[in-house]
């Protein structure tokens, strides 16, 4: 492969004059500087912009570190609400920062929040074993840490003062209780789950199973296939599965909506979607739409907004020094086609 | 490969039963190999070889076999394009989005336009500039990622009313009892056969990615048959994204994630040299539907997902063996 590319590159450079060679590579290597400077400018401005926030003194000061903004519906509003709930709180200011899904820039960011002197922090990990260290550095400089919606590595949970997010076990739970009522305590059923590895995917997956094993013994799970939270991907393993299974199927378990919407589409090719009972561990708008169509039977209902608020109550009352429990969960009800109207229809 | 030929010649004159084996496998490695695995997965999944199973496995690889026609070209042209990936979720959201507000064939026109625009900016950086086509495409698949997600905001985009609309039809459709993107696989890798073996520009192809320097000198342009071959590859990319969002009714900002290594990992399954100026676009897409048939048959068969990959890896090395040795004419040793 290495090779290869020599080849290739040469076979460029063999075409071009020597000076011009130099020419070009000078060329480029101009253009990156610039670009590296812009973007350095460009960050610093950003910065400055976030650091206003900061200024008084007899106010509660919270710092905030988000896994990716923008990068799912999930994540925008749950910073959108994260930022709302901060602004009509009286007394308390954030600097919220954005790690866009990098590790090393959440480090950085966390080591930023704790020169600001923030009363308290919340972080959403990018990824639970590499922020461990940062985390410690928080604890050592006295800040208390909440860390939020996913969790980080065990090591990790002595520096940190609590957990503020879903239960993502119980929703696997909650999904299965809504598959055992479903299929009445009986039929084969195969599970659709998100990515391996991945800590949520793992949590809903072992939730659903244990649930099951323990209270359904009438109930087999045939099959248990990652789709890496890919909906195209989700068809092709349900297609798959399908031809390998057929009219044993009886009902499918998905790990969240969007996973959930891909396996139906290969259901109703099939044929067979409404007879098999779908249930889910997290609901999202289309699914919400699935259900009142009669597809999905079961779902969990996770809200961003509750999670976002829940990091902030968590948070404000960490900074006060009140005492906080480690486990902080929002509720994460069941929802059926029969208390549906109870909920609104998720915006992600 | 001539040369290939010329070597094996004194094996030839001793015609024993093994050398005449030898010799046809010399030159058909890929299709040997793709029976053995067809082979193995009849034997041992009695689903497999159902024509509903057939079906449902080409309909699986056909976008991929899509992207594929023009991968195949930009490599044997000598280049590469990581992008395509990434222009499959821009194309596909693009053409979701996109429907809903000026209905099917203008979106589907706007997202082929989107393909050949990225397909073009490329062309011009890598034919024109002389840039390194790994890196520039390498750029691409985080820049037009990116686009995505300044583009959707983040959001997963759908059509409202899925039922009110024929553009499922391209995704979900039959003619004839075949999946309609199957059909269109068909017709786009004739089509592409005929341009790149029977036209003056696909032998230019050959030349170009065969032999930069003596192309040059017999006054081939090649800027502009890298560009070409970009823009075709940006085309076909836009297809696939098309035929994706037609399936789903829906686009997700990472649909097309990694697809970029599943095809290149295909074409080169299908023998098309790394170092340009060897590739055929049907030999390549036997590559894809290996890719392909070995997803659905560990599945059929149960195998724990982890192994799938360890299984994959070591099918993928091992037809990439057979092919070169039996181009060295050197399976017997």
């Amino acid at each position: 492969m290495q090779t290869d590319i020599v080849d290739i590159y040469e076979k460029a450079a063999v075409q071009m004059h020597p000076q011009k060679k130099e020419w070009l590579m000078k060329k480029t290597v101009n253009v990156l500087l610039v670009l590296v400077m812009v973007l350095c400018v460009g960050s610093v401005a950003f910065a400055n912009g976030q650091q206003e926030a900061d200024v008084d003194d007899g106010t509660i000061l919270i710092g905030h570190t988000a896994n990716n903004t923008g990068i799912d519906s999930y994540q925008t509003t749950h910073d959108k609400v994260y930022r709302d709930t901060i602004a009509n709180t009286e007394g308390v200011e954030a600097i919220i920062l954005d790690a866009k899904g990098d590790v090393a820039k959440q480090i950085s960011q966390i080591e930023t929040l704790i020169q600001k002197g923030v009363d308290a922090m919340t972080v959403w990990p990018v990824n639970g074993k590499a922020v461990v260290p940062a985390v410690k550095k928080a604890f050592d400089a006295g800040i208390p840490v909440i860390i939020v919606n996913s969790l980080i590595d065990e090591s990790g949970y002595e520096y940190a003062v609590g957990f503020a997010g879903p239960n993502t076990y119980t929703e696997g739970e909650n999904a299965a209780k809504g598959m055992i009522k479903a299929l009445d305590g009986k039929g084969d059923v195969v599970e659709l789950m998100g990515l391996p590895g991945y800590v949520t995917a793992i949590n809903r997956s072992e939730g659903f199973q244990d649930y099951i094993k323990a209270n359904a013994p009438g109930i087999t799970i045939l099959a248990t296939e990652p789709t890496d939270w890919n909906r195209a991907k989700a068809t092709q393993v349900m297609e798959n599965l399908i031809v390998k299974y057929g009219d044993q199927i009886d009902g499918v378990y998905v790990a969240d909506d969007n996973v959930g919407i891909g396996g139906l589409n290969a259901l109703k090719e099939a044929g067979m979607a409404g007879d098999v009972v779908m249930t889910s561990a997290c609901m999202f708008g289309e699914g919400y739409d699935a259900m009142e169509e009669g597809y999905i039977m079961g779902s969990v209902y996770q809200s961003p907004a509750e999670d976002a608020r829940k990091a902030v109550e968590t948070a404000i009352k960490a900074a006060k020094g009140e005492e906080v429990p480690f486990w902080n969960y929002f509720e994460t009800p069941v929802v059926t086609p029969d208390n549906m109207k109870d909920f609104e229809r998720p915006n992600f | 490969m001539q040369q290939a030929e010329l070597m094996a010649n004194p094996a030839e004159q001793r015609t024993t039963l093994m050398r005449r084996i030898a010799k046809a496998t010399e030159k058909h490695g890929l299709i040997v190999a793709f029976f053995i695995v067809v082979a193995f997965f009849s034997i041992a999944s009695e689903n497999f070889l159902s024509p509903k199973n057939v079906m449902l496995v080409l309909r699986q690889v056909s976008i991929l076999g899509t992207i594929a026609i023009g991968m195949t070209i930009v490599i044997t042209v000598g280049h590469f394009d990581l992008s395509v990936g990434s222009l499959t979720s821009l194309t596909a959201v693009v053409v979701i989005s996109m429907h809903d507000i000026v209905g099917p064939v203008p979106a589907m026109l706007i997202a082929i336009l989107v393909g050949l625009i990225s397909g073009a900016f490329i062309g011009y950086l890598v034919g024109y500039l002389r840039l390194n086509s790994l890196i520039i495409t390498l750029g691409m698949l985080v820049g037009l990622q990116a686009i995505v997600l300044i583009y959707t905001g983040g959001k997963y985009t759908r059509i409202v009313a899925p039922d009110e609309t024929w553009f499922g039809f391209i995704g979900r459709g039959f003619l004839f009892g075949v999946p309609l993107p199957v059909i269109i696989l068909g017709v786009l890798l004739l089509i592409f056969s005929v341009i790149l073996l029977k036209t003056v520009f696909g032998r230019q192809v050959f030349s170009v990615g065969g032999n930069p320097t003596a192309s040059k000198f017999s006054g081939i342009s090649d800027r502009k048959i890298i560009f070409t071959a970009f823009v075709i590859s940006g085309f076909l990319t836009a297809i696939a994204g098309i035929i994706m969002g037609s399936r789903l009714m829906a686009a997700q900002n990472y649909l097309g994630q990694g697809y970029e290594f599943e095809v290149i990992a295909g074409v080169i399954l299908g023998g098309v040299s790394l170092s340009g100026g060897e590739g055929n676009i049907f030999k390549a897409f036997i590559g894809i539907l290996i890719i392909g048939i070995l997803k659905n048959g560990f599945l059929l068969l149960g195998f724990p997902y982890y192994f799938q990959w360890v299984a994959q890896w070591v099918i993928v090395v091992g037809v990439v063996w057979l092919d070169v040795a039996t181009k060295r004419g050197k399976v017997l040793g």
